[in-house]
């Protein structure tokens, strides 16, 4: 239960891709660890998960977070961020755009091969463009990031040329993405459900084993010459290899790190941050991920919120500050921006997000909200105020829980009715299809400001095949689309700026959604695990570097 | 059941009536408090029980907070008191709903002849195959979470033990030498039933709810422990202990003041019940 993590389980369709350049800020705690000492080769390193075991370990098929966090350790991308957000080479070292935008050169590295034996060329990334095109990949979070890409070109072995149907300024930092990195296209031939169990790449270490419900051996590729252009060191891996243990209880996980069964732990609650960083030995990483900030979204499309009045008084009366400084801890700061902070494009106005009890009843007279219950509780014509808000207990840590039942107690002071309900994600999922929500918590990750499109352009109010719509609040506004779609093609940095300043002033400016904080992401680990590092696309954790000092 | 046995061995071991003792005393005060929590929590709180206040929160027992206050500074004692009844409501609820079909189920066995007995006698054991909470589980998925399905949930599956009581008793009574004599002094089959063997083999019922209402408690803070019952802000027992789950390592006070209530109001059922058995002994 403890478990419910911040992205845990969005199916892969919540996760698309595409984006603009980012910056993670992902150090770890401590400073400068890979100064501390000299590296020591060998060792396997136990990693312990609270995400949602995969069902499939590659990130083609799906494409949700957990199978980012693992792949990351197998699979390389053509590109890939450094700390300031700029794309840099991995497997591609250089690219070049047409005139028009519709053409995209990518030079490969040369001499490389997955580790199977089968050669990295053009080829193979043609291969796996059409691997995540191919609807029988089910591929949800790859497809939708390369849904503007055409075809896949093979111009030499060396060079593979992308055709677009329509200009993307996001191409890159969608490809940086781990669900869109290349896997050998002997692996992918073998079928889905043998390529599930261990897909091949070209990345410092190897799927060994599977055993499900309990961990995936990973051992070191002792041919490892590639990684991002940033990286710390060339060739292989220190470690020997990688035991990657699902424990899905927050407890249990912080309990092992502290007995030393386990090097480090993801999902690190804060109750635990908190109790850590007093005993002072373990290391914190503190990645927030890139795309959307947890938020709620008012759904826009259906009374009483679609009443900019009574939106604005739902954002006038919920106070969230003092909840979350207490149970957070003082690990997550409040959020301004439907962006994450990690995005160079996200806009902040805290002016818009002031509680004042006063103007909300003011704003839900105005409305005609007038008539009160014995509860306090307010209805027009015999209508209640009600705001229906699923909760989904996979996504929302108990601390985010405990925050909603505070929006819950003061947005009924100035006369909601805030239905919370906790349910299991397959009926929150039918909560949301069936529009029985008022209120509700998505959080979304992807690489760069795109990912306002994919929320909040009237297009995406439209299910997807597998019924679930991202425009959760239901903002159907054609300026703003019009600015989307816009900044999406936009190649000239500034205009792009610009356009996606406008479009954010239009979401916050009308009141859709109350932005809390950033996608929390954060990791312990043991002192004597050094040169981990959190890579600055999605903010997973690579030990391509990393080694165990004791 | 153990129930059963219990009873039957309290009927063996006492033979006089006597003073109420210490423990029954408390037990009474203790129900007496309940029954204020329950019908005016009013009087016993001191403050809104959902009112927060996050700058006070995670506070330990103090004068002010008695039991503390909860991640969202909401006072614990006030919160504990809410909660008796709704806990209370679907314990006592799910007692009687058990009950009912207890008598039902085990009225036709007893009393409908063999081909009856045997049936309700099967069905009983296909539900006794699987644990209570199991039953409960599955009725709940079925009909979806809330006060109202864990009452019914619990219930439903408190049933067959009763049923497999009341069964044991009707024959018991059935073939006792009283009834025996009554049959045979010409009395009618109403007239037996009616006067002879529901008043005995009933007797015992109040004793058996008695110590089935705490049963009820537990079971039913354990499905708002799960989730499955009270929902947010509801102050459940349960959902409580669930909500401090989390924090039992820094915030003691969240889990162990709701832990302790179901704890006493189980003992406390459990000794009236144990007490009352003594007395329905000793008059016979």
């Amino acid at each position: 239960m403890t478990s419910r993590r911040i992205f845990r389980s969005l199916p892969a369709v919540a996760l698309v891709a595409a984006g603009a350049i980012v910056l993670a800020g992902c150090t770890p705690a401590d400073g400068d660890a890979a100064a501390t000492g000299d590296p020591v080769t060998g060792g396997t390193l136990v990693y312990a998960s609270g995400d949602a075991e995969p069902s499939c370990l590659d990130p083609h098929v799906g494409g949700n977070y957990p199978q980012a966090l693992i792949a990351g350790q197998f699979l390389e991308s053509l590109v890939s961020l450094d700390e300031s957000g700029e794309v840099i080479p991995w497997l591609a070292t250089e690219w070049t755009t047409s005139e028009d935008g519709l053409t995209w050169d990518f030079t490969l590295r040369e001499d490389v091969s997955f580790t199977d034996g089968t050669p990295f060329d053009a080829e193979a990334v043609k291969a796996n463009v059409e691997h995540l095109k191919d609807p029988a990949t089910q591929s949800s979070t790859g497809y939708l990031a390369l849904g503007k890409v055409d075809t896949v070109e093979v111009v030499s072995d060396t060079v593979a040329r992308f055709h677009l149907s329509v200009p993307d300024s996001a191409l890159l930092e969608s490809l940086s993405q781990p669900w869109t990195a290349i896997e050998s296209p002997t692996g992918i031939a073998r079928g889905m459900d043998e390529n599930c169990v261990a897909p091949v790449g070209t990345g410092p270490f190897i799927v060994d084993e599977w055993i499900p419900q309990d961990h995936v051996s990973l051992v070191r590729n002792d041919d490892y010459t590639t990684g991002p252009a940033d990286r710390a060191h060339d060739g292989a891996a220190y470690l020997d290899g990688i035991t990657w243990r699902f424990i899905p209880d927050s407890a249990s996980r912080y309990a092992a790190l502290q007995a030393g069964e386990v090097d480090i732990i993801d999902n690190a609650q804060p109750d635990t941050l908190d109790q850590a960083s007093k005993s002072g030995t373990l290391v914190e990483i503190d990645a927030p991920r890139p795309g959307a900030a947890n938020r709620l979204e008012l759904n826009s499309g259906q009374p009483p919120f679609d009443d900019i009045r009574v939106r604005e008084a739902f954002i006038r009366a919920a106070d969230v500050n003092d909840g979350i400084d207490s149970l957070f801890f003082g690990t997550a700061d409040r959020s301004y921006s439907v962006l994450s902070s990690v995005e160079q494009l996200a806009y902040s106005d805290d002016s818009l997000f002031d509680t004042d009890l006063d103007e909300a009843n003011a704003l839900l007279d105005e409305a005609g909200w007038t008539e009160r219950d014995s509860r306090g509780i307010r209805s027009k014509d015999g209508v209640p105020l009600t705001l229906r808000f699923p909760v989904s207990t996979n996504q929302s840590i108990p601390a985010e829980q405990s925050l909603f039942e505070q929006v819950q107690a003061t947005a009924k002071e100035a006369g909601f009715d805030v239905q919370l309900s906790p349910v299991d994600l397959s009926s929150w999922y039918g909560a949301l299809a069936a529009h029985e929500y008022e209120l509700v918590s998505a959080p979304y990750t992807k690489v760069g400001p795109d990912v306002l499109r994919i929320l909040y352009h009237s297009d995406s109010i439209t299910p997807a095949p597998s019924g679930y719509f991202a425009n959760l609040a239901q903002l159907d506004d054609a300026d703003l689309d019009a600015l989307l779609t816009a900044a999406a093609s936009e190649s000239d940095p500034d205009e792009r700026a610009d356009l996606y300043e406008q479009a954010q002033q239009i979401i916050l400016g009308g009141f859709y959604a109350l932005p809390l904080y950033d996608q929390q992401n954060h990791f312990l680990h043991s002192p004597g695990l050094e040169g981990v590092r959190a890579m600055p696309t999605v903010s997973t954790p690579t030990f391509a570097d990393a080694w165990l000092a004791d | 059941m153990s129930d059963l046995e219990l009873s039957n061995r309290a009927v063996a071991g006492r033979s006089l009536p006597r003073p109420p003792r210490i423990g029954t005393v408390l037990a009474l005060a203790f129900v007496a408090f309940l029954a204020v929590a329950t019908f005016a929590p009013g009087l016993l709180q001191t403050t809104d029980p959902d009112a927060i206040a996050p700058r006070d929160a995670f506070e330990p027992p103090s004068w002010a907070h008695w039991f503390g206050t909860d991640e969202s500074g909401r006072d614990v004692y006030s919160r504990v008191v809410e909660g008796t009844a709704a806990s209370l409501l679907i314990g006592v609820s799910a007692t009687a709903i058990g009950l009912a079909l207890g008598l039902l189920l085990g009225g036709l066995a007893g009393l409908g002849g063999r081909v009856l007995d045997f049936a309700v006698g099967r069905v009983n054991e296909v539900l006794f195959a699987f644990p209570g909470i199991l039953l409960a589980l599955l009725i709940i998925v079925l009909w979806g979470p809330g006060p109202v399905t864990a009452t019914i949930a619990v219930g439903l599956s408190t049933a067959p033990g009763y049923a497999r009581i009341i069964r044991g008793e009707l024959v018991r009574v059935r073939t006792s030498s009283y009834v025996e004599a009554a049959r045979v002094l010409g009395h009618g089959r109403a007239r037996v039933l009616v006067r002879h063997i529901l008043p005995n083999a009933l007797a015992p019922l109040v004793v058996l709810a008695t110590l089935g209402i705490g049963q009820a408690v537990v079971w039913a803070s354990a499905l708002s422990y799960l989730g499955l019952g009270a929902q947010p802000p509801a102050a459940e027992w349960g959902a409580m202990l669930s909500a401090g789950r989390i924090y039992i390592t820094t915030a003691w006070w969240l889990t162990v003041f709701p832990g302790l209530m179901i704890v006493v109001t189980t003992i406390t059922t459990t000794m009236l019940g144990r007490t009352l058995a003594a007395r329905d002994g000793s008059r016979r």
